[in-house]
């Protein structure tokens, strides 16, 4: 039996997986399951080492209860591609959950009692011998009071290449919301061949308990006067080439002082103590727009794998 | 005078040897890069968000490691268990120190946080043992001489994993096996070695911000009394129970969850502006600090 799953796991509200496995040199998917408000769609391909999912949502958003688990298996000499079609649109706790729906999950049945539960995405990545993910999502918008947490993890062998882009932008600019999410919690983390080599956890609180309001710095004040901010994980042979050409760029930077900041911001830094493991890039805006061109420029060297019809749907 | 009274004046002193002198916390290319707009108010803001931010992502592991070592303290092993037991323990330590080297992905924070990691565990060895002449030291009880002897040999080891490069030697770590190497302990609400930690993180950025002609020496004091005060207590506080979610112990330990990383509970990165301007550092053209 295909996959590394030997019967069907139980579905719960949210759940979804999908396997990419290779025969004859071709990549198909071999298990490709959602439930709601989750939904998975992938569409059919010219170049057979490739495969894209599209991770959406019903209504394009979640809201508070949601419990988002996905598990991806991308197997040896596979190339994923995940992306979403627009951002994840986070809502404001409610206190009901949604009306359609299967058995709940643990976690949302975990609620306190007369508190509404946050939205929860919890994703498992496994990447195995020549394998290659690419995941590519657009940003996640964190409404007004809205709290979200988003758990990756990445398990991947040795010669795996993955590459992760995590971003986060600051609300509806029509409605005047700028930083005015109550939580947004997201943690990135990569085992590589077993061993843990990167965390990254982010954690953004507009905290409201601090007694002394001189002390009381808002989340607006704090990540001005960026709109949106990115995060890039990069590791693997498939990349190498695009972190050398980063690590040039960067180093060709000299910063005189400035009156003011730039419109655009980034930063580079090594996974473990040099670049050979991989590389972390972050990038902040003051327009989304800004860092997606930014994104799509800096990641181009991914055509040479993915194909330049395949990237081309990435930062649409 | 107590002992640990005694201790945390020594602790405290601006000419113990840590490091600290050549890094600004990334103030420096702060200023540089255009932030904080004009002067008077620079330091200040600065300082509320860096001092939030390296509290959530590092007092977790101060409060790990120092509990580990403080384990140690309470009983120590007889004879021949005692060498395994140092393994054990110095095992426990390398597993925080790599998980914060994992969560911090920041080179010039990495780097500053190395090189002012070892040089306390240097200090240790070299600075705060009992010297090998004996004349002058009061009368120490048997087992405070085994536990001494035991801690040196814990530190010694440890800077030896660190000087082969099969540990990082974190600042974080290496204050929690410092301090917890010395007895500190207690005080109110057995913080006092997270609340020396934030009070000399602040310290030592209220000098960068002198030297760098961002506010006079006086300025300095005042601000580090009238204002720091209540920031790096906040601080402390909020952040006193978090966990990196290893196990300090063996056997149960009421305060730890069982080895589960609750999201609410954990260390993190709380300022991403922050994080940028500081892997930035190097980018500046000139600069007189070293991270």
């Amino acid at each position: 039996m295909p996959g590394s799953s030997t019967s069907i796991s139980k579905l719960q509200a949210g759940g979804g997986r999908i396997t990419l496995s290779s025969h004859g040199g071709k990549a198909w998917i071999s298990e490709f399951s959602a439930t709601y408000p989750l939904k998975l769609l992938s569409p059919r391909l010219s170049d057979s080492a490739v495969a894209i999912v599209y991770v959406l949502t019903y209504g394009g958003g979640l809201v508070g209860g949601d419990c988002i688990e996905l598990t991806v298996n991308v197997e040896s000499d596979t190339k994923l591609l995940l992306l979403s079609q627009g951002s994840t649109k986070v809502f404001k706790d409610r206190p009901q959950q949604r009306l359609a729906s299967v058995q709940r999950s643990d976690y949302a049945s975990r609620s306190t009692p007369g508190q509404a539960p946050a939205t929860l995405q919890n994703m498992n990545f496994t990447v195995s011998s020549h394998g290659a993910l690419f995941l590519l999502p657009d940003p996640v918008t964190c409404f007004r009071s809205a709290s979200y947490s988003q758990i990756q993890t990445f398990r991947a062998s040795q010669d795996a290449t993955i590459v992760i882009l995590d971003w986060v932008t600051s609300g509806r600019k029509s409605l005047g919301e700028d930083w005015v999410l109550s939580r947004y919690y997201s943690v990135n983390e990569v085992l590589i061949a077993g061993k843990r080599v990167a965390k990254d956890v982010m954690l953004l609180e507009n905290n409201e308990f601090d007694s002394d309001s001189r002390l009381n710095r808002s989340l607006a004040e704090k990540l001005s006067p960026f709109a949106c901010y990115a995060t890039v994980i990069l590791r693997g042979p498939l990349v190498k080439e695009t972190i050398a050409q980063l690590t040039t760029r960067y180093g060709g930077i000299s910063i005189m002082q400035r009156k003011a900041p730039e419109d655009l911001l980034w930063s580079l830094s090594s996974i473990g103590s040099d670049k050979e493991n991989g590389a972390v890039v972050r990038v902040a805006g003051k327009e989304t727009e800004m860092v997606k061109d930014w994104l799509k420029n800096t990641l181009k060297s991914l055509e040479q794998h993915i194909g330049v019809d395949v990237y081309r749907r990435a930062f649409v | 005078m107590d002992d640990e009274t005694f201790l945390l004046l020594l602790l405290s002193d601006s000419n113990l040897p840590t490091g600290s002198f050549v890094a600004s916390s990334g103030f420096e290319s702060y200023i540089k890069h255009g932030f904080g707009g004009d002067q008077n108010n620079r330091t200040t803001m600065f300082m509320r968000d860096s001092y939030s931010a390296y509290a959530r992502s590092a007092l977790a592991f101060v409060s790990d490691t120092h509990r580990i070592v403080q384990h140690v303290r309470r009983d120590p092993e007889q004879g021949s268990e005692q060498k395994s037991d140092l393994d054990k323990h110095l095992q426990k330590i390398k597993e925080v120190d790599e998980l914060y080297d994992a969560m911090t992905l920041n080179d010039v924070t990495k780097r500053a946080s190395k090189s002012q990691g070892v040089a306390l565990l240097t200090l240790y060895s070299k600075g705060l043992t009992p010297p090998l002449t004996t004349t002058g030291i009061k009368n120490l009880k048997e087992t405070e001489i085994e536990v001494n002897s035991y801690m040196a040999s814990l530190v010694a080891q440890y800077k030896s994993l660190v000087r082969a490069e099969s540990a990082p030697g974190h600042l974080p770590i290496c204050w929690g096996i410092l301090t917890g190497a010395l007895g500190l302990t207690l005080g109110k609400y057995n913080l006092t070695s997270q609340y020396l930690h934030i009070f000399l993180h602040a310290r030592s950025l209220l000098s960068a911000s002198v030297r760098l002609n961002e506010i006079g020496p006086y300025n300095a004091q005042q601000t580090l009394l009238h204002i720091s005060r209540s920031v790096i207590e906040a601080e402390v506080v909020r952040c006193k129970d978090l966990r990196t979610g290893i196990p300090s112990s063996t056997g149960t330990d009421p305060d730890q969850p069982d080895g589960v990383d609750d999201k609410s509970r954990g260390p993190a990165n709380t300022w991403p502006l922050g994080e940028i301007l500081a892997a930035r550092h190097d980018l500046q053209h000139s600069r007189i600090f070293n991270s």
